[in-house]
């Protein structure tokens, strides 16, 4: 499983927003168990898309000199029992951000119906990285070109 | 991926509490990605395995008329990494004083008795009939049980 929960970033703006899009199939390996008779996009994964792409936000900002793990989410809301099928758009903004760690909030939507909304989120940021693997990450992940 | 986050249940008691496990695996798929040569279990999947541990707990309550869908998180707050080799602790507990169409629990996860997650969330809860074989899942309770 390629735990990864974006498809392409379709918009960056550093120290400000993201926005990226994932779409949600059938043969998503996380539908093995969720469930046998209807299939169901957790909602702990849309959690996580929202997480990762304001992370790479965070991570861009600071020109890649750090990575940032989430350390704590309040007044999230997600829908729960949504058929795949669908192709959602991430949005991702940061309230602050010092060197320590960053505050920002997330959502997503498709079309114009939010499915998921997470109003408070922490990233502890850390400074052990090597720069030039983590532009080369993003830049496969997202499809933008940073060099 | 199967995605089942939780491999033995040791103890609960109807519409209170039960505890459970979950054994991290070098040989986890997730793992590849969450990250590239720094395997750390996701912070959301350690979220959803109490949220499967309350599904079992409303399985078990409603003798598997039941199951529980997470869609609201209050505060979660990540304390520390779990790793490959490690087993993880659940604990979760029905807030007492809630109401029957709005239960909030509160979830933990601890690693050598050190906590990793705090979670506050509530959900709803659906027929488990439509969406697995109720049956099918009371044996595999059973197993999860070791009754």
């Amino acid at each position: 499983m390629r735990f990864l929960f974006y498809d392409a970033v379709t918009n960056i703006e550093k120290g400000k927003s993201i926005t990226g899009v994932k779409s949600f199939s059938l043969s998503e390996e996380f539908l093995r168990g969720h469930y046998s008779k209807i299939a169901m996009v957790p909602g702990v994964i849309m959690i996580e898309a929202m997480a990762q792409l304001l992370g790479w936000l965070i991570i861009y900002s600071h020109d890649f000199r750090l990575t940032a793990i989430m350390s704590l989410i309040e007044d999230v809301t997600v829908i729960s029992n949504l058929r795949p099928g669908f192709r959602a758009e991430i949005r991702g903004e940061i309230v602050s951000t010092s060197r320590r760690d960053s505050l920002g909030m997330a959502s997503i939507c498709v079309e114009d119906k939010c499915i998921a909304s997470l109003n408070r989120i922490i990233y502890s940021h850390f400074h052990d990285v090597q720069p030039e693997e983590l532009i080369k990450r993003f830049e496969y992940y997202s499809g933008w070109k940073i060099q | 991926m199967r995605y089942l986050l939780i491999d033995r249940i040791t103890d609960w008691k109807a519409d209170e509490v039960i505890r459970g496990m979950k054994n991290v695996a070098m040989s986890e798929d997730f793992l590849e990605f969450h990250f590239p040569k720094n395997p750390i279990m996701p912070g959301v999947l350690l979220l959803e395995a109490i949220a499967q541990l309350t599904g079992w707990l409303v399985a078990a309550s409603s003798d598997f008329k039941d199951w529980f869908l997470i869609t609201k998180v209050h505060k979660c707050k990540f304390y520390g990494f779990a790793f490959p080799g490690d087993r993880v602790e659940f604990e979760v507990k029905l807030i007492p004083g809630t109401e029957k169409d709005k239960i909030i629990y509160s979830g933990i996860g601890m690693v050598d008795g050190k906590k990793k997650i705090v979670a506050e969330f509530e959900g709803e809860t659906i027929s488990f009939e439509e969406i697995e074989d109720a049956n099918e899942q009371k044996r595999f309770f059973k197993l999860l049980t070791r009754e």
